[in-house]
Protein backbone atom coordinates (compact mmCIF):
# COMPACT_ATOMS: atom_id res chain seq x y z
CA UNK A 1 0.00 0.00 0.00
CA UNK A 2 1.53 3.22 -0.85
CA UNK A 3 0.18 6.31 1.14
CA UNK A 4 0.68 9.29 -0.48
CA UNK A 5 -0.26 13.02 0.77
CA UNK A 6 -1.53 14.81 -2.87
CA UNK A 7 -1.80 18.55 -3.42
CA UNK A 8 -4.40 18.89 -6.03
CA UNK A 9 -2.85 16.98 -9.40
CA UNK A 10 -1.51 13.11 -9.56
CA UNK A 11 -0.74 10.57 -12.07
CA UNK A 12 -0.70 7.36 -10.87
CA UNK A 13 0.38 3.70 -12.43
CA UNK A 14 -0.17 0.20 -11.32
CA UNK A 15 -0.70 -0.54 -7.32
CA UNK A 16 -2.54 0.45 -4.32
CA UNK A 17 -3.10 3.79 -3.54
CA UNK A 18 -4.46 5.44 0.09
CA UNK A 19 -4.61 9.01 -0.83
CA UNK A 20 -4.43 12.00 2.11
CA UNK A 21 -5.66 15.50 -0.02
CA UNK A 22 -4.18 18.72 1.43
CA UNK A 23 -6.50 20.47 -1.04
CA UNK A 24 -10.19 20.25 -2.05
CA UNK A 25 -9.70 19.45 -5.18
CA UNK A 26 -7.89 16.52 -6.75
CA UNK A 27 -7.16 15.04 -9.95
CA UNK A 28 -6.43 11.71 -10.75
CA UNK A 29 -4.65 10.38 -14.09
CA UNK A 30 -4.52 5.95 -14.24
CA UNK A 31 -2.52 4.09 -16.36
CA UNK A 32 -2.33 0.08 -15.21
CA UNK A 33 -4.50 -1.68 -13.00
CA UNK A 34 -4.89 0.37 -9.81
CA UNK A 35 -7.05 0.83 -6.22
CA UNK A 36 -7.45 3.97 -4.59
CA UNK A 37 -8.57 4.70 -1.27
CA UNK A 38 -10.00 8.30 -0.17
CA UNK A 39 -11.08 7.81 3.60
CA UNK A 40 -12.99 10.47 5.08
CA UNK A 41 -11.48 13.25 3.45
CA UNK A 42 -12.87 16.59 2.35
CA UNK A 43 -12.85 16.89 -1.54
CA UNK A 44 -15.44 18.61 -3.28
CA UNK A 45 -14.01 18.51 -7.21
CA UNK A 46 -12.43 14.82 -7.91
CA UNK A 47 -11.54 14.64 -11.55
CA UNK A 48 -10.78 10.82 -12.87
CA UNK A 49 -9.27 10.22 -15.79
CA UNK A 50 -8.88 6.52 -16.81
CA UNK A 51 -6.12 6.12 -19.37
CA UNK A 52 -6.64 3.45 -22.35
CA UNK A 53 -6.00 -0.16 -21.10
CA UNK A 54 -6.23 1.05 -17.39
CA UNK A 55 -8.64 -0.86 -14.63
CA UNK A 56 -9.29 1.22 -11.39
CA UNK A 57 -11.07 0.50 -8.66
CA UNK A 58 -12.06 3.40 -6.01
CA UNK A 59 -13.09 2.96 -2.73
CA UNK A 60 -14.26 6.45 -1.08
CA UNK A 61 -15.65 6.51 2.06
CA UNK A 62 -16.96 9.74 4.84
CA UNK A 63 -18.72 9.09 7.25
CA UNK A 64 -18.33 12.30 8.99
CA UNK A 65 -20.24 15.19 6.87
CA UNK A 66 -18.73 15.38 3.54
CA UNK A 67 -18.21 17.99 1.32
CA UNK A 68 -20.36 18.90 -1.75
CA UNK A 69 -18.72 16.97 -4.38
CA UNK A 70 -18.44 16.79 -8.22
CA UNK A 71 -17.32 13.69 -9.19
CA UNK A 72 -16.09 13.69 -13.23
CA UNK A 73 -14.78 10.15 -14.48
CA UNK A 74 -13.55 9.98 -17.89
CA UNK A 75 -13.03 6.83 -19.51
CA UNK A 76 -10.87 5.96 -23.22
CA UNK A 77 -10.60 2.89 -24.38
CA UNK A 78 -10.59 -0.64 -22.83
CA UNK A 79 -10.82 0.22 -19.35
CA UNK A 80 -12.73 -0.61 -16.37
CA UNK A 81 -13.38 1.18 -13.56
CA UNK A 82 -15.18 -0.04 -10.32
CA UNK A 83 -16.66 3.39 -8.37
CA UNK A 84 -17.46 2.72 -4.68
CA UNK A 85 -18.54 6.07 -2.72
CA UNK A 86 -20.39 5.79 1.02
CA UNK A 87 -21.11 8.57 2.88
CA UNK A 88 -23.23 9.60 5.97
CA UNK A 89 -24.49 13.41 5.57
CA UNK A 90 -25.70 15.05 8.93
CA UNK A 91 -26.94 18.55 6.86
CA UNK A 92 -27.71 19.22 3.14
CA UNK A 93 -25.11 17.86 0.60
CA UNK A 94 -25.51 17.52 -3.08
CA UNK A 95 -22.63 14.72 -4.56
CA UNK A 96 -23.12 14.62 -8.81
CA UNK A 97 -21.35 12.59 -10.45
CA UNK A 98 -20.96 12.46 -14.38
CA UNK A 99 -19.28 9.14 -16.11
CA UNK A 100 -18.09 10.50 -19.25
CA UNK A 101 -17.59 7.17 -21.70
CA UNK A 102 -15.69 8.68 -24.92
CA UNK A 103 -14.33 5.41 -26.60
CA UNK A 104 -15.44 1.77 -27.09
CA UNK A 105 -14.40 -1.31 -25.07
CA UNK A 106 -15.18 -0.21 -21.69
CA UNK A 107 -16.77 -1.18 -18.63
CA UNK A 108 -18.08 1.12 -15.55
CA UNK A 109 -19.94 0.18 -12.53
CA UNK A 110 -20.88 3.55 -9.94
CA UNK A 111 -21.97 2.13 -6.70
CA UNK A 112 -23.07 4.64 -4.35
CA UNK A 113 -24.30 4.59 -0.33
CA UNK A 114 -25.57 7.28 1.40
CA UNK A 115 -27.10 7.04 4.74
CA UNK A 116 -28.72 10.76 5.56
CA UNK A 117 -29.37 11.49 8.53
CA UNK A 118 -29.96 14.77 8.85
CA UNK A 119 -31.00 17.38 6.19
CA UNK A 120 -31.41 16.24 2.38
CA UNK A 121 -28.91 14.73 0.49
CA UNK A 122 -29.10 14.82 -3.35
CA UNK A 123 -27.10 12.52 -5.74
CA UNK A 124 -27.20 13.26 -9.14
CA UNK A 125 -25.25 10.50 -11.52
CA UNK A 126 -25.22 11.27 -15.15
CA UNK A 127 -23.52 8.67 -17.52
CA UNK A 128 -22.75 9.99 -20.63
CA UNK A 129 -22.25 7.56 -23.31
CA UNK A 130 -20.92 9.36 -27.01
CA UNK A 131 -22.26 8.76 -29.71
CA UNK A 132 -20.08 6.00 -32.26
CA UNK A 133 -18.62 3.97 -29.44
CA UNK A 134 -19.02 0.73 -29.15
CA UNK A 135 -19.17 -2.42 -26.53
CA UNK A 136 -19.43 -0.24 -23.56
CA UNK A 137 -21.30 -1.33 -20.42
CA UNK A 138 -22.39 1.51 -17.99
CA UNK A 139 -23.95 0.40 -14.47
CA UNK A 140 -25.10 3.10 -11.60
CA UNK A 141 -26.45 0.92 -8.54
CA UNK A 142 -27.50 4.00 -6.39
CA UNK A 143 -28.59 3.34 -2.63
CA UNK A 144 -29.79 5.99 -0.08
CA UNK A 145 -31.31 5.37 3.59
CA UNK A 146 -33.53 8.15 5.02
CA UNK A 147 -32.66 7.59 8.68
CA UNK A 148 -33.81 10.71 9.71
CA UNK A 149 -32.97 12.79 6.94
CA UNK A 150 -34.26 12.65 2.98
CA UNK A 151 -31.94 11.27 -0.25
CA UNK A 152 -33.28 12.04 -3.51
CA UNK A 153 -31.46 10.12 -6.23
CA UNK A 154 -31.65 11.04 -9.80
CA UNK A 155 -30.04 8.33 -11.95
CA UNK A 156 -29.55 9.15 -15.54
CA UNK A 157 -28.51 7.61 -18.14
CA UNK A 158 -27.45 10.06 -21.57
CA UNK A 159 -26.95 7.31 -24.34
CA UNK A 160 -25.94 8.51 -27.74
CA UNK A 161 -24.97 5.17 -28.83
CA UNK A 162 -26.70 2.16 -30.12
CA UNK A 163 -23.98 -0.12 -29.23
CA UNK A 164 -24.35 -0.33 -25.04
CA UNK A 165 -25.41 -1.94 -22.09
CA UNK A 166 -26.75 0.61 -19.66
CA UNK A 167 -28.49 -0.19 -15.94
CA UNK A 168 -29.57 1.38 -13.51
CA UNK A 169 -30.30 0.31 -10.17
CA UNK A 170 -31.84 2.83 -7.77
CA UNK A 171 -33.21 2.43 -3.83
CA UNK A 172 -34.43 4.74 -1.23
CA UNK A 173 -36.02 3.54 2.03
CA UNK A 174 -35.82 3.45 5.31
CA UNK A 175 -34.27 -0.11 7.27
CA UNK A 176 -36.02 -3.38 6.21
CA UNK A 177 -38.61 -3.96 8.88
CA UNK A 178 -38.08 -7.58 8.08
CA UNK A 179 -34.48 -7.32 8.48
CA UNK A 180 -34.98 -5.74 11.78
CA UNK A 181 -37.46 -8.23 13.15
CA UNK A 182 -35.82 -10.88 12.11
CA UNK A 183 -31.96 -9.68 14.48
CA UNK A 184 -34.38 -8.95 16.74
CA UNK A 185 -35.94 -12.24 17.09
CA UNK A 186 -32.31 -13.53 18.05
CA UNK A 187 -32.16 -11.23 20.87
CA UNK A 188 -30.77 -7.97 19.79
CA UNK A 189 -32.85 -4.68 20.70
CA UNK A 190 -33.63 -2.31 18.27
CA UNK A 191 -31.33 0.06 18.79
CA UNK A 192 -28.53 -2.68 17.99
CA UNK A 193 -30.62 -4.27 15.06
CA UNK A 194 -30.73 -1.30 13.35
CA UNK A 195 -26.30 -0.26 14.04
CA UNK A 196 -25.70 -3.91 12.59
CA UNK A 197 -28.07 -3.12 9.98
CA UNK A 198 -27.17 0.59 8.82
CA UNK A 199 -22.80 -0.75 9.33
CA UNK A 200 -23.74 -3.54 6.75
CA UNK A 201 -25.28 -1.15 4.45
CA UNK A 202 -22.19 1.43 4.97
CA UNK A 203 -19.93 -1.13 4.00
CA UNK A 204 -21.51 -3.33 1.58
CA UNK A 205 -20.15 -1.49 -1.17
CA UNK A 206 -16.29 -1.60 0.13
CA UNK A 207 -13.65 -3.98 0.65
CA UNK A 208 -12.00 -5.67 3.53
CA UNK A 209 -9.07 -3.16 3.78
CA UNK A 210 -11.73 0.06 4.40
CA UNK A 211 -13.56 -2.10 6.87
CA UNK A 212 -10.86 -3.02 8.77
CA UNK A 213 -9.51 0.65 9.30
CA UNK A 214 -13.17 1.58 10.00
CA UNK A 215 -13.33 -0.79 12.74
CA UNK A 216 -10.45 0.59 14.33
CA UNK B 1 -43.84 -23.84 29.67
CA UNK B 2 -45.40 -22.32 26.99
CA UNK B 3 -49.37 -22.25 27.56
CA UNK B 4 -52.16 -20.51 25.21
CA UNK B 5 -55.09 -19.36 26.68
CA UNK B 6 -58.25 -18.57 25.00
CA UNK B 7 -56.00 -17.48 21.84
CA UNK B 8 -57.39 -16.03 19.20
CA UNK B 9 -55.11 -14.92 15.46
CA UNK B 10 -55.93 -12.59 13.20
CA UNK B 11 -54.25 -10.91 10.36
CA UNK B 12 -55.58 -8.23 8.05
CA UNK B 13 -59.07 -8.41 9.61
CA UNK B 14 -59.17 -12.55 8.20
CA UNK B 15 -59.43 -14.74 11.46
CA UNK B 16 -56.87 -17.48 11.72
CA UNK B 17 -57.76 -19.03 15.16
CA UNK B 18 -60.60 -18.29 17.92
CA UNK B 19 -60.52 -19.35 21.20
CA UNK B 20 -57.37 -22.24 20.92
CA UNK B 21 -55.75 -23.50 23.91
CA UNK B 22 -52.56 -25.19 24.06
CA UNK B 23 -50.26 -26.06 26.38
CA UNK B 24 -46.54 -27.39 26.07
CA UNK B 25 -44.46 -28.30 29.14
CA UNK B 26 -40.89 -28.08 29.51
CA UNK B 27 -39.18 -30.63 27.32
CA UNK B 28 -42.28 -31.48 25.70
CA UNK B 29 -42.64 -31.76 22.01
CA UNK B 30 -45.66 -30.94 19.80
CA UNK B 31 -46.57 -31.34 16.50
CA UNK B 32 -48.91 -28.65 15.18
CA UNK B 33 -50.09 -30.64 11.26
CA UNK B 34 -52.87 -28.86 9.37
CA UNK B 35 -53.51 -28.28 5.68
CA UNK B 36 -51.90 -25.73 3.80
CA UNK B 37 -53.12 -22.31 4.55
CA UNK B 38 -54.76 -23.10 7.73
CA UNK B 39 -52.01 -20.81 9.89
CA UNK B 40 -49.61 -23.04 11.08
CA UNK B 41 -46.66 -20.70 10.55
CA UNK B 42 -48.78 -17.47 11.76
CA UNK B 43 -49.42 -19.28 15.46
CA UNK B 44 -45.30 -19.65 15.13
CA UNK B 45 -44.68 -15.88 13.86
CA UNK B 46 -47.82 -14.89 16.64
CA UNK B 47 -45.59 -16.76 19.68
CA UNK B 48 -42.12 -15.28 18.15
CA UNK B 49 -44.07 -11.72 18.92
CA UNK B 50 -44.63 -10.65 14.59
CA UNK B 51 -46.42 -7.62 15.18
CA UNK B 52 -47.98 -7.98 11.70
CA UNK B 53 -50.60 -10.54 13.33
CA UNK B 54 -53.53 -9.68 15.74
CA UNK B 55 -53.59 -11.94 18.94
CA UNK B 56 -56.42 -11.89 21.59
CA UNK B 57 -56.24 -13.79 24.63
CA UNK B 58 -53.26 -15.02 26.09
CA UNK B 59 -49.66 -16.46 25.83
CA UNK B 60 -47.74 -17.21 28.72
CA UNK B 61 -44.40 -18.53 29.30
CA UNK B 62 -43.20 -19.80 32.13
CA UNK B 63 -45.63 -18.30 33.81
CA UNK B 64 -44.75 -15.28 32.65
CA UNK B 65 -47.78 -13.24 30.24
CA UNK B 66 -45.59 -12.20 27.08
CA UNK B 67 -48.87 -11.45 24.89
CA UNK B 68 -47.71 -8.16 24.97
CA UNK B 69 -43.90 -8.75 24.35
CA UNK B 70 -41.51 -7.59 21.69
CA UNK B 71 -40.08 -10.18 19.65
CA UNK B 72 -36.55 -9.15 21.04
CA UNK B 73 -37.96 -9.76 24.25
CA UNK B 74 -39.17 -12.85 23.87
CA UNK B 75 -36.09 -13.81 22.26
CA UNK B 76 -34.55 -13.06 25.62
CA UNK B 77 -36.51 -14.93 27.10
CA UNK B 78 -35.45 -18.17 25.13
CA UNK B 79 -37.74 -18.54 22.09
CA UNK B 80 -36.15 -19.38 19.33
CA UNK B 81 -38.26 -19.09 16.35
CA UNK B 82 -36.40 -21.55 12.79
CA UNK B 83 -38.24 -20.29 9.89
CA UNK B 84 -38.07 -22.42 6.45
CA UNK B 85 -37.39 -19.42 4.63
CA UNK B 86 -34.60 -17.68 6.57
CA UNK B 87 -34.00 -13.65 5.91
CA UNK B 88 -30.56 -12.46 4.07
CA UNK B 89 -29.16 -10.40 5.67
CA UNK B 90 -26.58 -8.39 3.48
CA UNK B 91 -23.57 -6.72 4.98
CA UNK B 92 -23.82 -8.19 8.50
CA UNK B 93 -21.92 -11.52 9.24
CA UNK B 94 -23.14 -14.44 10.55
CA UNK B 95 -20.12 -13.58 13.69
CA UNK B 96 -20.96 -10.04 13.92
CA UNK B 97 -24.51 -10.71 14.77
CA UNK B 98 -23.81 -13.38 16.72
CA UNK B 99 -21.72 -11.45 19.26
CA UNK B 100 -24.09 -8.78 19.21
CA UNK B 101 -27.39 -11.13 20.49
CA UNK B 102 -24.99 -13.33 22.62
CA UNK B 103 -23.24 -10.25 24.30
CA UNK B 104 -26.70 -9.08 24.78
CA UNK B 105 -27.98 -12.47 26.75
CA UNK B 106 -24.89 -12.01 29.12
CA UNK B 107 -23.47 -9.16 31.41
CA UNK B 108 -19.72 -11.58 31.03
CA UNK B 109 -17.62 -10.06 28.32
CA UNK B 110 -17.32 -12.76 25.26
CA UNK B 111 -14.03 -14.10 24.77
CA UNK B 112 -13.65 -13.78 20.96
CA UNK B 113 -11.05 -17.21 20.74
CA UNK B 114 -13.36 -19.60 22.67
CA UNK B 115 -16.70 -17.73 21.20
CA UNK B 116 -14.48 -18.48 17.74
CA UNK B 117 -13.68 -21.91 18.41
CA UNK B 118 -17.46 -22.76 19.72
CA UNK B 119 -18.53 -21.40 16.12
CA UNK B 120 -16.08 -23.51 14.45
CA UNK B 121 -16.98 -26.82 16.59
CA UNK B 122 -20.69 -26.25 15.76
CA UNK B 123 -19.99 -25.75 12.26
CA UNK B 124 -18.05 -29.06 11.86
CA UNK B 125 -20.75 -30.70 13.91
CA UNK B 126 -22.92 -29.31 10.69
CA UNK B 127 -21.04 -30.29 8.34
CA UNK B 128 -21.11 -26.74 7.11
CA UNK B 129 -18.08 -24.75 6.29
CA UNK B 130 -16.16 -22.55 8.79
CA UNK B 131 -15.79 -19.55 6.32
CA UNK B 132 -19.93 -19.15 7.20
CA UNK B 133 -18.91 -17.94 10.30
CA UNK B 134 -17.60 -15.05 8.55
CA UNK B 135 -20.19 -14.24 5.68
CA UNK B 136 -23.07 -12.37 5.61
CA UNK B 137 -25.84 -13.86 6.96
CA UNK B 138 -27.98 -16.25 4.60
CA UNK B 139 -26.45 -14.08 1.63
CA UNK B 140 -25.85 -16.46 -1.74
CA UNK B 141 -26.55 -19.71 0.21
CA UNK B 142 -28.53 -22.73 -0.62
CA UNK B 143 -31.82 -23.80 1.15
CA UNK B 144 -29.84 -26.56 3.27
CA UNK B 145 -27.25 -23.97 3.96
CA UNK B 146 -29.62 -22.06 5.22
CA UNK B 147 -31.33 -24.02 7.58
CA UNK B 148 -27.74 -25.28 8.94
CA UNK B 149 -26.90 -21.29 9.76
CA UNK B 150 -30.13 -21.26 11.61
CA UNK B 151 -29.42 -24.07 13.80
CA UNK B 152 -25.46 -22.75 13.96
CA UNK B 153 -27.35 -19.49 15.28
CA UNK B 154 -29.71 -21.33 17.75
CA UNK B 155 -26.44 -23.44 18.82
CA UNK B 156 -25.04 -20.46 20.04
CA UNK B 157 -28.05 -18.81 21.44
CA UNK B 158 -29.72 -22.28 23.51
CA UNK B 159 -32.58 -20.88 23.68
CA UNK B 160 -35.12 -22.96 26.08
CA UNK B 161 -38.68 -23.15 23.24
CA UNK B 162 -37.58 -23.88 19.34
CA UNK B 163 -40.13 -23.66 16.91
CA UNK B 164 -39.44 -25.18 13.74
CA UNK B 165 -41.66 -24.29 11.25
CA UNK B 166 -41.22 -26.41 8.20
CA UNK B 167 -37.47 -26.77 8.12
CA UNK B 168 -37.55 -30.40 6.84
CA UNK B 169 -38.96 -28.31 3.57
CA UNK B 170 -36.72 -28.23 0.37
CA UNK B 171 -33.72 -30.03 2.26
CA UNK B 172 -32.20 -33.05 0.29
CA UNK B 173 -31.95 -36.81 2.22
CA UNK B 174 -28.53 -36.03 3.45
CA UNK B 175 -28.78 -32.51 4.62
CA UNK B 176 -32.02 -33.89 6.56
CA UNK B 177 -30.13 -36.60 8.51
CA UNK B 178 -27.46 -33.75 9.92
CA UNK B 179 -30.58 -31.33 10.93
CA UNK B 180 -32.18 -34.16 12.47
CA UNK B 181 -28.94 -35.39 14.28
CA UNK B 182 -28.27 -31.68 15.12
CA UNK B 183 -31.29 -31.61 16.48
CA UNK B 184 -31.89 -35.07 18.50
CA UNK B 185 -28.60 -33.94 20.19
CA UNK B 186 -29.66 -30.38 21.36
CA UNK B 187 -32.74 -32.01 22.61
CA UNK B 188 -30.69 -34.41 24.68
CA UNK B 189 -28.59 -31.94 26.08
CA UNK B 190 -30.79 -29.02 27.17
CA UNK B 191 -33.87 -30.85 26.84
CA UNK B 192 -35.91 -27.83 25.42
CA UNK B 193 -39.41 -27.45 24.79
CA UNK B 194 -40.09 -27.76 21.02
CA UNK B 195 -42.92 -27.02 18.55
CA UNK B 196 -42.63 -28.66 14.85
CA UNK B 197 -44.48 -27.99 11.92
CA UNK B 198 -44.16 -29.84 9.42
CA UNK B 199 -45.94 -31.97 6.67
CA UNK B 200 -43.69 -34.72 6.38
CA UNK B 201 -41.89 -38.42 8.43
CA UNK B 202 -38.22 -36.70 7.90
CA UNK B 203 -38.11 -34.85 10.98
CA UNK B 204 -40.38 -36.66 13.13
CA UNK B 205 -38.54 -39.88 13.16
CA UNK B 206 -35.87 -37.79 14.97
CA UNK B 207 -37.99 -37.90 18.12
CA UNK B 208 -39.15 -40.95 20.20
CA UNK B 209 -42.24 -38.81 21.77
CA UNK B 210 -44.19 -36.37 21.07
CA UNK B 211 -47.55 -34.80 21.04
CA UNK B 212 -49.39 -34.34 17.47
CA UNK B 213 -52.28 -31.32 17.18
CA UNK B 214 -54.45 -31.29 14.00
CA UNK B 215 -55.54 -27.49 12.91
CA UNK B 216 -58.55 -26.90 10.95
CA UNK B 217 -61.61 -24.26 10.38
CA UNK B 218 -59.48 -21.93 13.26
CA UNK B 219 -58.83 -24.65 16.06
CA UNK B 220 -57.13 -27.71 17.25
CA UNK B 221 -59.81 -30.48 16.02
CA UNK B 222 -57.59 -33.71 17.52
CA UNK B 223 -55.11 -33.94 19.06
CA UNK B 224 -53.19 -37.15 20.11
CA UNK B 225 -49.73 -38.83 20.27
CA UNK B 226 -47.03 -40.10 17.63
CA UNK B 227 -49.97 -42.72 15.81
CA UNK B 228 -51.80 -39.76 14.82
CA UNK B 229 -49.25 -38.08 13.07
CA UNK B 230 -48.35 -41.39 11.67
CA UNK B 231 -51.98 -41.95 10.67
CA UNK B 232 -52.19 -38.40 8.50
CA UNK B 233 -49.19 -39.42 6.88
CA UNK B 234 -50.96 -42.34 5.43
CA UNK B 235 -54.19 -40.98 5.14
CA UNK B 236 -53.94 -37.72 4.66
CA UNK B 237 -56.29 -34.90 6.40
CA UNK B 238 -59.63 -35.74 4.52
CA UNK B 239 -60.63 -38.30 6.71
CA UNK B 240 -60.07 -36.19 9.81
CA UNK B 241 -61.70 -32.67 8.41
CA UNK B 242 -64.73 -34.00 7.00
CA UNK B 243 -64.88 -36.19 9.94
CA UNK B 244 -65.08 -32.65 12.03
CA UNK B 245 -66.95 -30.83 9.61
CA UNK B 246 -69.98 -33.50 9.70
CA UNK B 247 -69.64 -33.13 13.79
CA UNK B 248 -69.93 -29.73 13.50
CA UNK B 249 -72.97 -29.79 11.25
CA UNK B 250 -75.07 -31.86 13.92
CA UNK B 251 -73.73 -30.06 16.53
CA UNK B 252 -75.38 -26.85 14.89
CA UNK B 253 -78.40 -28.77 13.81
Amino acid sequence: MNKLLVSDIIDLSTGTYLLKCLNNKLKITTNGDITIYIINELINNLDILVNDNSNITVFMINKNNPNNIDININEGNNTKIDFNYTFINHKDNTCVINNNIKGNNNNSNINIRNISNIGLSKIINNVYIDKLTKNNIALEDLKGINNGGLVHIEPNIICLSNEVEANHLTTIGGLDKDSLNYLMSKGINKDNAKELLLKGFIYSNMDEYIKSVEVI
Amino acid sequence: MLKLQDFSLSVKDKILFNNLNLTINDGEIHVLMGQNGVGKSSIAKAIMGDNNYQVQGHIYYNDEDITNLSIYERSQKGIYLLNQSPMQIEGVTNAEMLRVAVASRSNIPINIFKFNQELENICASLELDKSFIHRDINVGCSGGERKKIELLHMWMLKPSLIILDEIDSGLDVDAIKIVSKSLKKYYELYKPSIIIITHSSSLLNTFDNYYVHVLNNQKIIKSGDKTLAEDILNKGFKELTDTFVIRKRNENE
